[in-house]
């Protein structure tokens, strides 16, 4: 019988742990090229840090309407 | 061997002298679990020498500002994070900055750049970056209760594990160091009531460290609503302009506009 456990990622997730260093950097890189997919959506938004929007994106995107 | 943007970054940052550790997502990455961010962030040595290369490499690579703190000291010092961009190839590349990561205490955090400088290793160790994680996104918490099944040391692992089932095994196996860890994470003084009872006080725990982050973020966003406002107007001024340039405008209006420390106190 198999014990059971809490799982947190996908086992595809957890199979990097069996690459070889090239093959994670091989992975790795063509994981961040298809997320370029993403760039328009998240312009302004941030990841990291202690901000969460660029106004300047938002001003942007919604133009004063003339008159 | 094939090439990571984010390891020829960290190794341009660290030419010479240790002066950025790889943080974030990107950190994760190389602890070999999971692949979910596209931007890289770095911890950055509080000295004007690291803030200096750091802008000299980013300029290089043709980097401009994104909205956020100036890379320079006196904000970074106050916790605030500093955002630049560039393109290499199709990639977009975002570049993010801290001196003070979050959740991290001063001796934590001179410990680290300690064993970073002693075994030459430039990313986040997994005990920090799992502190780090505990953001106000569920998805880092499933990251952190990878990490501590990553970690050596039993009380670590008790202090980090979000696995009810991992929780009670440790604490059988390890009661030393549940006493030690229990000072810090009271949770665990509730082992000994079964998982259902730890499970629900691991979902507590998590919201509470959500609405703590989430306060934390709310009194940098309203310490920098002038600065925000500001924003498009310098962003206007500083497109095309070289990046040291750049730099020394963005300084010389962030001045007296987005304070060197957010107020302390609750914001909601």
């Amino acid at each position: 019988m198999t014990d059971l456990r809490d799982e947190f990622l996908s086992e595809e997730d957890l199979d990097l742990r069996n690459l070889s260093q090239d093959e994670l950097i091989a992975y790795w890189n063509l994981w961040l090229e298809q997320a370029q997919a993403t760039n328009d959506l998240d312009e302004a938004l941030y990841s990291h840090g202690v901000f969460d929007r660029d106004p300047a994106v938002v001003e942007k995107r919604s133009p004063r309407r003339p008159g | 061997m094939t090439s990571n943007l984010y390891l020829d970054l960290t190794q341009e940052l660290n030419r010479g002298r240790l002066r950025a550790l790889l943080s974030s997502g990107q950190a994760v990455v190389v602890h070999r679990l999971a692949i979910m961010s596209k931007d890289g962030d770095w911890i950055l040595r509080e000295d004007a020498e690291a803030v200096e290369h750091a802008l000299e490499i980013l300029s290089q690579h043709g980097a401009r500002y994104r909205f956020g703190a100036p890379l320079d000291l006196r904000w970074l010092a106050g916790g605030w994070s500093a955002h630049l961009e560039f393109r290499r190839e199709v990639l977009r590349i975002r570049t993010d900055f801290v001196t003070r990561p979050p959740r991290i205490t001063p001796e934590q955090l001179a410990q680290m750049w300690g064993e970073a400088q002693a075994t030459g290793d430039d990313v986040v160790r997994v005990e920090p970056l799992a502190a780090m994680k505990l953001t106000n996104r569920d998805k880092d918490y499933a990251v952190v209760g990878e990490l501590a099944r990553l970690m050596t040391d039993p009380r670590s692992q008790l202090l980090y594990s979000r696995s009810s089932r991992d929780l009670i095994r440790l604490a059988g196996e390890h009661p030393e160091a549940l006493v030690e860890a229990a000072r810090q994470r009271p949770l665990l003084t509730r082992i000994g009531e079964g998982r259902e009872a730890l499970d629900e006080a691991l979902d507590r725990e998590r919201r509470a460290l959500i609405r703590a982050n989430e306060e934390r973020l709310a009194r940098y966003m309203a310490a920098a609503e002038d600065w925000a406002r500001l924003w498009p107007e310098v962003q206007r001024r500083i497109e095309g302009l070289p990046l040291p340039d750049a730099h020394r405008l963005i300084i010389s209006r962030a001045e007296g506009v987005l304070p060197f420390e957010p107020a302390t106190g609750v914001a909601s």
